[in-house]
């Protein structure tokens, strides 16, 4: 069984003050970065488990907090693509097309029962993974265009088609996009005990349990970042592709 | 402005820096696209061809060569659905190189090869004009004048060819015709003899 009451936060801190001694004794000046990052996630998980207890008990503001999580993921993501004409919309496309496809297919066939305590987690997962796939795939593309402009030129000198000409540097940057979650799901359990998984077993499922959950968990993210990988990369794209063949270069 | 490019000639576009040589040439294979005025090639407006035929008939080659990944034969064929042996063996006797550059890797070749490389891609479309834009500025003497050679016989054998260079002795070696731009303008056009005295005081 799990003890993880108040006495068991405690516990844990001790060992946060052990590395606070050892950082003071030897001067290495990490005090303040461990005593704010233990209070921060103090703060920022239990405002989390309130506002995730409030909304469990009134469902309908799950939508409101999914509404919220895909604002936060969208700015971020915008953030990162700089330069991209109507880089927020692309985004937030990008982003809502992954992880809502999943969602859709997930929650529509009943693999999870459609209630707070399932859409909020795993739409989390979705969007936060769809978000970094977006960022790494719309900014590879962006710097791919501005770095081989002369490349493309050359090659639509040669009566290639914009899409042709722009297809090598995008599908650079789409399998880039999607390294780190391919890369996670061929090496699920050799490397490391993914995040479900640990959670179900120290919640006391079942292994097998576990696992099941676990592989649903990862095809849906691999699933979700593709979309979302590639409806960037296809949506980068058109930004740059101007009228008669062209390309627009970015802008930064 | 307005000119005109002679077919199976060789014309200079020459000028000082800045003076939108480069750009000119642009205007005629739609990478640019002029705010005003038409670009013709045979009398038919090249917005009302496919950007994409347009850049098949006329070939551009730029200051530096770029290869694409692959090896020469790669970069022939790029693009292009089906092109014959000889189509490829013949494209690069014009550009001056021997069948055997078929087979060769792009890192193994000097910029001079690189750029007939690309004069020979240019030329397995069968264009009807090549565009060059500076194209022997990255290339040392020995390498510039070989081009420049290359462009004379292609000329010959019926190629209409445009040379952007802001170097007048290499117009006065190799042009029949010269257009000297300054600040956007045509100022003169005529032989390069003539156009070199009327080349701006002063500019670079």
């Amino acid at each position: 069984m799990t003890d993880a009451g108040t006495a068991g936060v405690a516990i844990s801190l001790v060992l946060v003050a052990v590395a606070v001694v050892i950082s003071w004794r030897n001067g290495l000046r990490l005090e303040s970065d461990l005593a704010v990052a233990t209070a921060r996630a103090i703060v920022q998980l239990s405002v989390v488990a309130l506002v995730i207890t409030f909304v469990f008990e009134n469902e309908i503001f799950a939508v409101v907090v999914v509404a919220l999580m895909l604002a936060a993921a969208t700015w971020t993501s915008a953030g990162r693509l700089k330069g991209i004409p109507r880089a927020r919309s692309l985004a937030l496309f990008a982003i809502a097309s992954g992880a809502i496809v999943a969602l859709t297919v997930l929650f529509g066939a009943g693999v999870f029962d459609l209630e707070a305590r399932f859409v909020i987690p795993i739409a989390g997962m979705l969007i936060g993974n769809c978000m970094t796939g977006v960022s790494v795939a719309g900014s590879r593309v962006r710097d791919e265009i501005t770095d081989k402009t002369l490349e493309i030129e050359a090659r639509l000198a040669l009566g290639v088609r914009a899409k042709d000409a722009l297809r090598p540097y995008i599908r650079r940057a789409a399998t880039t996009a999607l390294i780190p979650v391919i890369d996670t799901t061929k090496t699920v359990g050799l490397i490391t005990l993914p995040g479900a998984f640990t959670g179900m077993l120290i919640a006391g499922a079942s292994p097998a349990d576990a696992a099941r959950v676990q592989l649903v968990v990862l095809f849906m993210l691999l699933g979700a970042v593709a979309i979302a990988g590639m409806a960037t990369t296809m949506l980068v794209t058109r930004m740059f592709v101007g009228p008669g063949e062209r390309i627009v270069t970015p802008v930064n | 402005m307005s000119t005109a490019f002679a077919e199976g000639k060789v014309t200079a576009i020459v000028g000082p820096s800045g003076a939108g040589k480069t750009s000119l040439l642009r205007c005629i294979n739609r990478l640019e696209e002029p705010h005003e005025g038409r670009v013709l090639l045979d009398g038919t407006d090249t917005r009302t061809l496919d950007p994409t035929e347009l850049r098949r008939r006329v070939g551009m080659i730029f200051q530096t060569p770029v290869l694409f990944e692959g090896g020469v034969r790669a970069n022939l064929t790029y693009g292009l659905d089906h092109v014959s042996e000889g189509a490829l063996e013949a494209g690069l006797a014009s550009a001056g190189l021997a069948t055997t550059f078929l087979e060769r890797e792009s890192p193994a070749l000097s910029v001079g090869q690189a750029q007939r490389v690309c004069i020979a891609r240019a030329l397995v479309r069968d264009p009807e004009a090549l565009l060059l834009d500076e194209p022997t500025s990255a290339l040392d003497f020995k390498a510039a004048a070989r081009i420049e050679d290359l462009l004379l016989s292609l000329a010959e054998g019926g190629l209409t060819v445009i040379l952007v260079t802001h170097n007048l002795d290499q117009a006065q070696r190799v042009a029949d015709r010269a257009v000297l731009l300054v600040e956007g303008r045509v100022v003169a056009e005529g032989s390069p003899d003539e156009v070199a005295d009327a080349w701006p005081e002063g500019a670079a």
